[in-house]
C-alpha cells in the first residue's frame, strides 16, 4: 500500500461524499472509522475523508432515512456506532450512481473530444 | 431520534479507540499512536458541533439567519435616520389609530354583558314611526296583558325613570335620576348584589316598606364604597326608603341612574292613572326567554299579542301612529346606537392604515431601488431569493416593530378619547379598558405590514444581466419602479380625498348648526333646575314658592329679568313634555279627510318668560300674574300655529282645545282663549325648525321647575346669590345645573362636534401622510433623473420649465388620485347606503374644497423636489454616471 504524498491527494468533489458513503456501506454495516478507511483504501489513498466532514455527513444521511445507526462491538472489540444502508438508501445510491456516470460522460466529452468532431 | 451530547461523544471516542488500537497493532508506540489519532481527527469540538447541527430543526437556522439580518438591518437603517423615522411614525399613526378603535369596538359591540345568561335577555320596545316616536315605552295595562298572554318569555322586568329630590346620604339635597322597578326586575336581568340584597317580589305592592338599591358607580364615586350604607334611610320626595343593597357593576340600561327603588317610593306609580291608563306610557320592558324559546319565536308571539291588544283597545292606538313593537337581544339594543358610528370609525382607521402602508411601501421601494446595486452584488455572490427576501423582511420587521411599539404608546391615550366619544352613544363604552387585545391587534397589523412591505421591492432577477447595476453601483430607475411608486402615491391621494370629503361634510354640518339662528337670547340667559318638591300636584303653596323666588331673584343686583318655565331649551328635549307633542283642535279649523289632528308641544311659562328669553311677541299680549287658577283659561301660540291653522294668521281671541286621549283622564277638555302669538322657536332640536307650540300660564297649570334669569354682566356671577335666595325660602330645595343657553346648546351639540373633530383628525393624518408620500415620490424621481435634467439644461431648457414639469407631475398624481377617490368614495357610499339608513353624499362645495386642499398640498409637496431639479448643476449632472 504505497502512500501518496499529501499534495497529490484529491479534494472530494462537492456532493460526492454522500455517494461514496452509501457505496461503501453496500458491503455491509460499518462504523465511521471503517468507512473512512474503506474510502481511502478503495481509492488507493487518493481520497482522504476528513472526520470533520464524515461524521456530519453520516448523521445527515441518517436523518434523511438512507442509513440506520445502531451501537455494536467492533472487530477490535470496541463499542462503536455501526451504520447500515436502508432500502431508501439503496435506491438513493442507484440514483446517485446514474447521475455520476452521466456527469463523468459529459465532462469526459468536453475534456477529450472525439476526433470526429475535430476540424 | 436526535442523538444527545453523550452519544456524539461516545461515537467520537469509539472512533479514537479503534484508530489507536489499529496503530498499536501496526507496531506504533501507544503514546505516539494516541497523538497521531488525535491529529488525524482534527478539531473534535467543531466536528461534534457540526454533527449536532445536522439534527437541529430547520427553523432554528432560519431564525438565526433572520436575527443576523435584523442586526444588519439595524445598522443599515441607522444610516438613513430620516427615512426610518418617517416610516416608523407613519406606521405608528396607522397602527395606533386602528388598535385604539378596535379595542373600543370590541368592548362595546363584542364583549358579553355581566348579566346571567345574557344571551337569553331581550328588550321589548313600542314605537310609532309614523309620528316620529322612536320609543313610546309601555303602560302598566299593556305589560299586564303580556304577562298573562305570553309563554315564550318566562318573566318580564319593568323599569321606569323618575326624578326624585333626594335628601340623605350626605351632601346637599339634590335631584337624582332614579329607576323605579317591579320585584321581578333584578331576577329577570340576572344581576347580583355586591352588598346587601336586591329588590324582589316582597318589595312589590303599595304596602311594602320603601326600599332602594344603589348603583355601583354611585356607591363607589359618591359614597367612597362606604360599607355601612346598607340600612340607612333616604328621603325621596315625600316618601322615605331604606337602602337595602348595592348592585354589582353592570351596564346601566335603559338609564344611568344613581338609585333603583321599589314602586312604593313613587306616589305616581301607585296612582290610578299609572295603574289603569293604557295610554300612560313610561315603562321600559325587559324579558327573559323561556327555555326552548328563541328571540324569533318570542318576537312572533309578542307581535301577535300586540296586534290583538291594538284590536281590543282601538282608542289607545291611533291608526295614524302605526304603533309597532320590536324585540332585540339586550346586548344588541345597548350597542345599537354606537354600532354605525364605530364601524364608520373602524373603516376610517382602516383607510388611514392603508394610506400609511402604501406610503411606507413607497419609501421602502425607493430605498430598495437605491440598494439594487447591493442586492445585485449579493445575488451574484450566490445569495438565493430566500436570503434576499429575508434581508428585506428583516428590515421591514425592524421598522414595523418599532412602528407597532410607538403605535401602542399612542393607542393608550387614543382609547381614552375614543371611549369618551363612544360613551355618548353606548353606556358600555364607559368601562373600556386598555387590554391585551390592543397588543395583539398592533402586533398583527405590524406583521401584516412587514410581510407586505418585504414583497413590495422587486429582487434582481438571477437571469437578467446585472452588469450595469453592478458596474456603477448607481441608481437606475426602471419605468416599472416609477410606475409602482406613482400607483402608491395615487392611492394615498385617493384615500385621503375620501376622508377629507367625509370630514368636510361633518364640518359643514357643524358650522351650519353653530351659525343657525335660535331665536333665543342665548348669551345672557341662565337656566336653573329648581324642581318642585312633588311634581304634578296643583298646590297653591308651590305656586307661591315660585312667585316668591321670581320676586326675590329679580331684586338681586346684576339680574335684569327673571321668569319660570317648564322646559330648558335643548336640555329638556325628549323629556315628559317632549316627543311628537299632543293632539289639539283649533277653533274654526277643519281637518281635511284623512288628515291627522295637528300636534303641538305643550309648554308652561310664567309671565315675562318671552321677554327674558328674547322671543318677540308678534300679536296680542304676554301672560300676566292675573292669568291664574280660577280665571279664564288662556294660552299663547307660536306663529306657525297662527299662520297654518287660523285665517290670515289671526289667532288672538280664538280658542284652542287639547284633544289628545292622554288628557281624557283629567275630564272634559277645556277650550283656552289665545291671548298672544309669539315668534317660532325650537327648544327641542338644535337644528331650528318652526314647531307648533302652545304655551300656557304656569299659574293655571301648576307645573314649572325651571328658572330663567337674564343678567346684565357675566351670567355665572349671579349663580351663588340665586342659590342662596332659593335656599332661604326652602332649605331642602335643590338648585341645579345652572348654565347659559349658549353652553347648553354647545353641550347638546357636542356629539356633532366630536364627530367632526375625530374625522378631521383622521383626514389630517391622511393628508399629512399623503403629502409626505407625494413629496417622497417626486424627490426620488428627481434625484434619479439628475442626468436627464442636466442634459435638458445643457441643451437650453430654462430652469423654470423644469420646475413646471415636476410641479405638473405632482398635480397630475393628485388629480388622478382625486378622480379615483371620488369614484371609490361614490361606490363606497352606494355600498354603505345598503347597510346603513342615513348615508348622505357630501355637498358639491365640500368636494371642491377637499379637492382644492389636496391639489394645494400636492403643489406644496412637489415644490421642494421641483426647486432642486431646476437648480441642478449641469456639469455635475452630466458627470453623475
Amino acid at each position: 500500500m504505497a502512500k501518496q504524498p499529501a499534495d497529490q491527494r484529491l479534494e472530494l468533489l462537492q456532493g460526492t461524499l454522500d455517494m461514496l458513503i452509501l457505496r461503501t456501506l453496500q458491503w455491509g454495516p460499518q462504523h465511521g472509522h471503517g468507512i473512512g478507511q474503506a474510502i481511502r483504501a478503495q481509492s488507493d489513498d487518493l481520497l482522504k475523508v476528513e472526520t470533520g466532514s464524515l461524521y456530519p455527513a453520516l448523521h445527515r444521511l441518517v436523518k434523511r432515512g438512507w442509513l440506520k445507526a445502531e451501537w455494536g462491538i467492533s472487530e477490535a472489540n470496541q463499542r462503536a456506532k455501526f451504520y447500515r444502508l436502508t432500502a431508501a438508501g439503496k435506491a438513493q445510491l442507484l440514483r446517485e450512481r446514474d447521475r455520476w456516470s452521466q456527469l463523468v460522460t459529459a465532462i469526459g466529452r468536453i475534456m477529450n473530444p472525439a476526433p470526429a468532431s475535430k476540424e | 431520534m436526535s442523538p444527545d451530547q453523550d452519544e456524539l461523544d461516545d461515537e467520537i471516542r469509539g472512533h479514537m479507540a479503534i484508530s489507536i488500537k489499529q496503530r498499536i497493532e501496526r507496531g506504533e508506540d501507544p503514546e505516539a499512536a494516541r497523538l497521531a489519532a488525535l491529529k488525524e481527527f482534527g478539531n473534535v469540538t467543531l466536528t461534534r458541533d457540526s454533527m449536532r447541527a445536522v439534527w437541529r430543526p430547520h427553523w432554528i437556522e432560519n431564525a438565526e439567519a433572520l436575527w443576523h439580518d435584523v442586526r444588519v438591518a439595524l445598522r443599515s437603517l441607522r444610516r438613513v435616520k430620516g427615512l426610518a423615522a418617517t416610516v416608523v411614525v407613519t406606521l405608528a399613526l396607522g397602527i395606533g389609530a386602528n388598535a385604539a378603535i378596535f379595542s373600543v369596538v370590541r368592548a362595546v359591540l363584542l364583549r358579553p354583558l355581566v348579566n346571567r345568561d345574557e344571551d337569553r335577555l331581550i328588550y321589548i320596545r313600542q314605537l310609532a314611526p309614523a309620528i316620529g316616536a322612536e320609543n313610546m315605552t309601555w303602560s302598566v295595562p299593556e305589560i299586564d296583558d303580556f304577562k298573562s298572554r305570553i309563554t315564550s318569555v318566562s318573566a318580564f322586568g319593568d323599569f321606569s325613570t323618575v326624578d326624585f329630590a333626594m335628601v340623605g346620604l350626605g351632601g346637599e339635597p339634590r335631584m337624582v335620576k332614579a329607576g323605579v322597578v317591579g320585584g321581578s326586575f333584578f331576577d329577570v336581568m340576572g344581576l347580583r348584589p355586591v352588598l346587601g340584597r336586591l329588590l324582589n317580589a316582597r318589595d312589590d305592592g303599595p304596602h311594602a316598606p320603601g326600599a332602594a338599591v344603589l348603583t355601583y358607580r354611585f356607591w363607589t364615586k359618591s359614597l367612597n364604597s362606604d360599607p355601612s350604607v346598607v340600612g340607612k334611610t333616604v328621603r325621596l320626595g315625600p316618601r322615605t326608603a331604606t337602602v337595602v343593597g348595592v348592585l354589582e357593576p353592570a351596564v346601566p340600561y335603559p338609564a344611568d341612574t344613581e338609585i333603583i327603588a321599589n314602586v312604593v317610593t313613587s306616589p305616581h306609580h301607585l296612582g290610578a292613572t299609572m295603574v289603569t291608563s293604557r295610554v300612560h306610557r313610561m315603562t321600559e320592558l325587559f324579558g327573559r326567554l323561556a327555555p326552548g324559546a328563541s328571540v324569533e319565536s318570542a318576537r312572533a308571539e309578542l307581535t301577535a299579542a300586540h296586534a290583538a291588544m291594538i284590536r281590543e283597545h282601538p282608542e289607545a292606538y291611533s291608526p295614524k301612529a302605526n304603533v309597532q313593537l320590536t324585540v332585540t337581544k339586550l346586548r344588541d339594543q345597548i350597542a345599537a346606537p354606537a354600532r354605525t358610528i364605530l364601524l364608520v370609525l373602524l373603516a376610517a382607521a382602516g383607510v388611514v392604515f392603508i394610506i400609511a402602508c402604501s406610503n411606507v411601501a413607497n419609501l421602502i421601494l425607493a430605498r430598495s431601488v437605491r440598494r439594487e446595486g447591493e442586492l445585485a452584488v449579493r445575488a451574484a455572490l450566490g445569495a438565493g431569493t430566500g436570503a434576499l427576501r429575508r434581508t428585506l423582511l428583516a428590515e421591514s420587521l425592524v421598522l414595523c416593530g418599532a412602528g407597532a411599539v410607538l403605535g401602542m404608546l399612542l393607542a393608550r391615550p387614543l382609547i381614552a378619547i375614543v371611549a369618551q366619544y363612544a360613551a355618548r352613544f353606548s353606556v358600555r363604552a364607559l368601562d373600556v379598558s386598555v387590554d391585551t387585545t390592543v397588543l395583539w391587534v398592533g402586533a398583527g397589523l405590524a406583521m401584516a405590514a412587514a410581510v407586505l412591505l418585504a414583497y413590495v421591492p422587486r429582487l434582481p432577477s438571477p437571469h437578467a444581466p446585472a452588469g450595469l447595476g453592478l458596474a456603477t453601483g448607481g441608481v437606475r430607475i426602471t419605468p416599472g419602479t416609477n410606475r409602482r411608486l406613482r400607483v402608491f402615491a395615487t392611492m394615498q391621494i385617493a384615500c385621503s380625498f375620501v376622508l377629507l370629503a367625509g370630514a368636510g361634510m361633518l364640518l359643514a354640518t357643524l358650522v351650519a348648526l353653530q351659525s343657525a339662528k335660535t331665536g333665543f337670547n342665548v348669551r345672557q340667559v341662565l337656566a336653573f333646575d329648581i324642581p318642585a318638591p312633588v311634581i304634578g300636584v296643583d298646590d297653591g303653596k308651590v305656586l307661591n314658592f315660585y312667585q316668591e323666588v321670581t320676586r326675590r331673584v329679580g331684586a338681586l343686583p346684576g339680574v335684569d329679568a327673571v321668569a319660570v318655565g317648564s322646559n330648558v331649551p335643548w336640555r329638556d328635549a325628549g323629556g315628559p313634555l317632549g316627543g311628537g307633542g299632543f293632539q289639539f283642535a283649533a277653533e274654526g279649523y277643519q281637518q281635511a279627510d284623512g288628515e291627522a289632528s295637528p300636534r303641538a308641544r305643550m309648554r308652561m311659562v310664567g309671565s315675562g318668560f318671552f321677554d327674558v328669553l328674547g322671543v318677540p311677541i308678534v300679536a296680542g299680549r304676554d301672560f300676566t300674574d292675573d292669568d291664574r287658577g280660577g280665571r279664564e283659561p288662556v294660552s299663547i301660540v307660536s306663529q306657525s300655529i297662527a299662520q297654518r291653522l287660523f285665517p290670515n294668521g289671526d289667532a288672538v281671541n280664538r280658542h284652542i282645545t287639547w284633544t289628545d286621549p292622554v288628557f281624557s283622564l283629567y275630564g272634559k277638555p277645556i277650550p283656552r282663549r289665545v291671548v298672544g302669538v309669539v315668534a317660532d322657536v325650537d327648544d327641542e332640536s338644535v337644528v331650528p325648525g318652526a314647531p307648533l307650540t302652545i304655551y300656557q300660564p304656569v299659574r293655571q297649570m301648576g307645573l314649572a321647575g325651571r328658572l330663567f334669569v337674564r343678567t346684565a354682566g357675566d351670567p355665572y356671577a349671579v349663580v351663588p346669590s340665586v342659590t342662596r335666595v332659593v335656599r332661604e325660602l326652602s332649605a331642602d330645595q335643590p338648585v341645579e345645573r345652572a348654565a347659559t343657553l349658549e353652553d347648553i346648546r354647545a353641550e347638546v351639540m357636542s356629539p356633532e362636534r366630536v364627530n367632526a373633530f375625530v374625522f378631521s383628525g383622521f383626514a389630517g393624518i391622511a393628508l399629512l401622510i399623503a403629502v409626505v408620500g407625494v413629496a417622497g415620490v417626486l424627490a426620488f424621481s428627481v434625484s434619479a433623473r439628475t442626468r436627464e435634467f442636466g442634459i435638458r439644461l445643457a441643451v437650453g431648457s430654462a430652469p423654470r420649465h423644469l420646475l413646471g414639469r415636476v410641479l405638473s407631475e405632482g398635480v397630475g398624481i393628485a388629480t388622478i388620485g382625486i378622480v379615483a377617490g371620488a369614484a371609490g368614495g361614490y361606490a363606497l357610499t352606494f355600498l354603505a347606503g345598503r347597510l346603513f339608513a342615513h348615508v348622505q353624499l357630501p355637498g358639491a362645495l365640500t368636494v371642491i374644497v377637499s379637492a382644492a386642499v389636496l391639489i394645494t398640498a400636492a403643489v406644496v409637496a412637489s415644490f421642494m423636489p421641483a426647486a432642486r431639479a431646476s437648480r441642478i448643476d449641469v456639469l455635475q449632472a452630466l458627470r453623475s454616471e
